[in-house]
């Protein structure tokens, strides 16, 4: 290797070495003091808004939308976008009540592969057919919407009987809602393959620069799958999450879940241009909308003024944590 | 001539214009007479470019003054060049292809033909005819550009340049043609002269070509830019061409400059065999081989072909025909990754949009490659991911804060390095480096000579494209000369006898 020469101290030469064409706060500040603002915000408002009772409804309506979000988050990290997470969470929803009734737990293991499957296709009418993923997903989203009602038109129940069996989702364990516990362990999972694993960095250096990728040997093609795969089964474990605390599937299930889950993710700072953001961010995008969406209630803003403040609060956050400075022309 | 006393149509005074560790333009000067010719010579990155992107107000200059017709101006975008009859015919082309002839030559400035809140087609054809007419072209006025040929391109932007300039009451027009004859055939090449000989009467023209032969014969007077700096100006018609490639690549040639007493014999061992490879439309088959920490420089002008062939092999392009092997094993055609798994690294031109994840910290651009070995358990080790990042960082000299800055916060010349750093972290055995000093300051540029040193010394083959001719002769030990399509000669570039740029020049034009 290299025998290191050096010829002066490194900080000195050439005067001032780096330039900062401005200081750079990590969007993820930005995104937690916001959500610190809100809980201020709806803690003066009421009282109650801290208590916990409370604060478990915010975390599990949070949770699902977490999960879904970091799925979400890993097609927006290679600069894509999946709109067909709305169409494969109904369709799990509505196959997983269905099999459920058949065949008991095996519905679990089974919808986790119906959620890969669909990501893998997603990602290959991406690198395949070269379709970008705006519309590829769009499309396959009305596939899976579709599917899901020819499965079941109308919701479906889980029979009483076999309640005890969604214990794995419904249940507690030391006292922590088990939907909790499980929303760790799929943040977790995507925390490590993001930070730790070859393919996670992959996704990174694809969104970041996906010539540059290809040009240094990454698999692009792979990698580009493995996110929308990634997003499958993440829609899925979300849908099973949702169809457990609910008793039943329901086919409308996932359409609120398409412009949601990218909310979460930008919201926490991940910038739809791909390449910046994480994981974290994307808890703290998840816990935003559960607050805002819970906080909004509880300190009674009108239900008409609702959607327009979440609309404010979406541009707003994004206004401060997506780093313009690198975009020459916005789209 | 018989023009009377030289009036300026242009004068542009002491510009500068300095870009985060590089200087463009240095004060320099450029006069442009009415009625004028003037042709603009310099290497790549000599400033050429920076100076008629300030013309025509694509830029804005640092420092300086612009005149215009006598009058101070401050051209803010094209569009108030336009507006002061000043243009610029792009190597590129910047029409609309979908769009006619016609509907190309008026863009954006339509409005003049309205009538009744329509536009009038046949006013705006018969302007078209008169406008064409002044350029020769009798194409129909309907054909969409993307039919017709690069000439035919370039007469209808000559044109649309001097309707606007009558637009606005601008008269003496001053047009710059950057590089114009390089997609046009022999006969449109005359044809083009001819043309601007007659243009000359109501117009100025700055010409910019690498081919001297016709700038001497075309021009008036000559203008040499060197590094950001004028160094000459002469009468076209007492120049030589000898005269002006000694003044483009400068007297100085400074032998330390690029290390050269630390040039290594390369070894015996073939390391990269390229044999009978092809490609339609850019280069005839081809054939030569890469020792062991040998430094072969491939040379021509653009369009030789030379890009082509590196694009090939390092498996961006898939060749027509024939192979290329690397330690005796014969690469996959058009893989990037195989050529990378393999041992062939690779930086590119355009290191921002093809060499960094500027959005990355420099840690993870130069782990990219080596991930694998900084795994503890199958997982990334942060912590040694950190000690290898930062190895190189001292290893390459890569100034920086810390190992977690973003790459885009980093000098042009320390993301290069940081891209040399990524390549060399990785056990490569072949580095293709293109123009590895472009955009690059003076200080950074001796390092990036240092780092090339020591990776031959370290048995690694390189094959390089440089800014300047000089770069080339300097850092390498052979040199491969290309010329439309093919290798045409070869010169060796032993330590002690290199050869005089002049020399070469004559080989490629």
């Amino acid at each position: 290797m290299l025998e290191v020469k050096q010829d002066g101290p490194l900080d000195t030469q050439e005067g001032v070495p780096v330039r900062r064409h401005r200081g750079r706060i990590p969007a993820i500040y930005f995104a937690v003091t916001l959500l610190l603002v809100l809980v201020l915000l709806f803690t003066l408002g009421n009282r109650n808004f801290l208590s916990v009772y409370n604060l478990n409804t915010i975390a599990s309506y949070s949770a699902i939308l977490l999960v879904v979000g970091l799925g979400q988050m890993c097609t927006i990290l290679i600069g894509g976008i999946d709109l067909s997470v709305g169409g494969l969470m109904s369709l799990v929803s509505v196959v997983f009540v269905v099999t459920f009734k058949a065949t008991g737990a095996w519905a679990f293991p089974l919808c986790v592969v119906v959620g890969a499957i669909a990501g893998f296709i997603n990602g290959n009418v991406l690198t395949r057919i070269k379709i970008p993923s705006f519309i590829a997903t769009l499309g396959t989203g009305g596939i899976l919407t579709s599917l899901a009602l020819l499965v079941s038109p109308l919701p479906v129940d889980v029979p009483a009987s076999s309640y005890g069996l969604l214990d794995i989702v419904n249940g507690t364990m030391f006292g922590i809602p088990n939907v909790l516990l499980l929303t760790l362990a799929v943040f977790l999972f995507f925390y490590a393959v993001l930070r730790f694993t070859t393919v996670g960095r992959n996704i990174y250096y694809t969104g970041s620069n996906i010539k540059m990728s290809w040009m240094s040997g990454i698999n692009i093609v792979r990698t580009r799958n493995f996110a929308f795969m990634l997003s499958g089964l993440a829609a899925a474990i979300a849908a099973m999450m949702q169809s457990c605390t609910q008793f039943g599937g329901d086919p409308n299930l996932g359409k609120v879940y398409i412009l949601q889950s990218i909310a979460a993710v930008v919201v926490g700072g991940t910038a739809l241009t791909g390449g910046t953001g994480g994981a974290v961010n994307t808890v703290i995008g998840a816990l935003t909308l559960g607050v805002m969406e819970n906080g909004m209630n509880v300190v009674g803003v009108d239900a008409y003024f609702q959607q327009s403040i979440l609309g404010i609060v979406i541009i707003v956050s994004v206004a401060l944590t997506f780093d313009r400075s690198k975009v020459s022309m916005i789209k | 001539m018989g023009m009377t006393a030289k009036e300026p149509a242009l004068e542009l005074e002491r510009i500068t214009k300095s870009y985060p560790g590089v200087v463009a333009l240095d004060e320099v000067n450029f006069t442009v007479h009415r009625n004028e010719i003037v042709g603009l010579i310099g290497e790549n990155g000599a400033g050429k470019s920076t100076l008629m992107r300030i013309l025509i107000g694509l830029i804005q200059p640092d420092a300086g003054l612009y005149r215009l017709r006598g009058e101070r101006v401050t051209l803010r975008d094209p569009a108030s060049a336009a507006r002061h009859g000043v243009g610029m015919v792009f190597q590129e082309g910047s029409l609309v292809p979908n769009l006619s002839i016609m509907e190309n030559l008026f863009l954006c400035h339509e409005i003049g033909f309205r009538k009744f809140g329509f536009l009038s087609q046949r006013a705006m054809r018969k302007t078209a005819s008169a406008v064409l007419s002044l350029v020769k072209i009798a194409s129909d006025l309907d054909t969409p550009i993307s039919d017709t040929t690069p000439a035919v391109r370039q007469m209808v932007e000559i044109a649309r340049l001097l309707w606007l300039s009558r637009l606005y009451h601008q008269e003496n027009p001053v047009l710059v043609l950057d590089e114009p004859t390089t997609v046009l055939t022999e006969n449109e090449r005359i044809t083009l002269f001819r043309i601007l000989t007659d243009l000359k009467r109501q117009a100025s023209i700055i010409l910019i070509s690498h081919r001297l032969q016709e700038i001497v014969e075309n021009s008036d007077r000559i203008i040499i830019l060197k590094d950001g700096k004028n160094v000459a100006e002469l009468d076209a018609r007492r120049a030589n061409i000898a005269d002006i490639e000694n003044k483009m690549v400068g007297h100085s040639f400074a032998t330390e400059r690029y290390r050269e007493d630390e040039q290594v014999e390369p070894g015996n061992d073939i390391v990269l065999n390229v044999r009978d490879l092809s490609k339609r439309g850019e280069f005839e088959p081809f054939n030569f081989s890469v020792r062991k920490g040998e430094i072969v420089s491939l040379v021509g002008l653009v369009g030789s072909g030379k890009e082509a062939v590196c694009r090939c092999i390092t498996g961006l392009d898939k060749p027509d025909s024939g192979s290329v092997s690397l330690g005796g094993k014969k690469l996959a055609p058009g893989s990037p990754s195989e050529t990378v798994r393999s041992g062939i690294g690779h930086i590119p031109i355009d290191r921002r949009s093809e060499g960094l994840a500027l959005g990355m910290t420099v840690a993870e651009n130069v782990n990219l490659l080596v991930l694998d070995r900084l795994k503890v358990a199958g997982l990334i080790s942060p912590v040694r991911e950190k000690k290898n990042a930062d190895r190189l960082i001292q290893d390459c000299r890569i100034k920086t804060p810390s190992s977690s800055t973003m790459c885009a916060n980093l000098s042009g010349g320390n993301q290069q390095k940081t891209v040399i750093a990524k390549w060399l972290s990785s056990k490569i055995r072949l580095l293709v480096l293109d123009h590895p000093t472009r955009g690059v300051d003076v200080g950074a540029k001796e390092e990036i000579y240092k780092l090339i040193r020591r990776l031959a010394g370290d048995g690694i083959s390189m094959i390089i494209m440089c800014d300047t001719l000089e770069e080339d002769i300097g850092l390498c030990n052979r040199m491969l000369i290309m010329k439309d399509g093919r290798l045409t000669s070869e010169m060796t570039c032993a330590r002690d006898k290199k050869p005089s740029p002049s020399n070469i020049i004559a080989l490629i034009v």
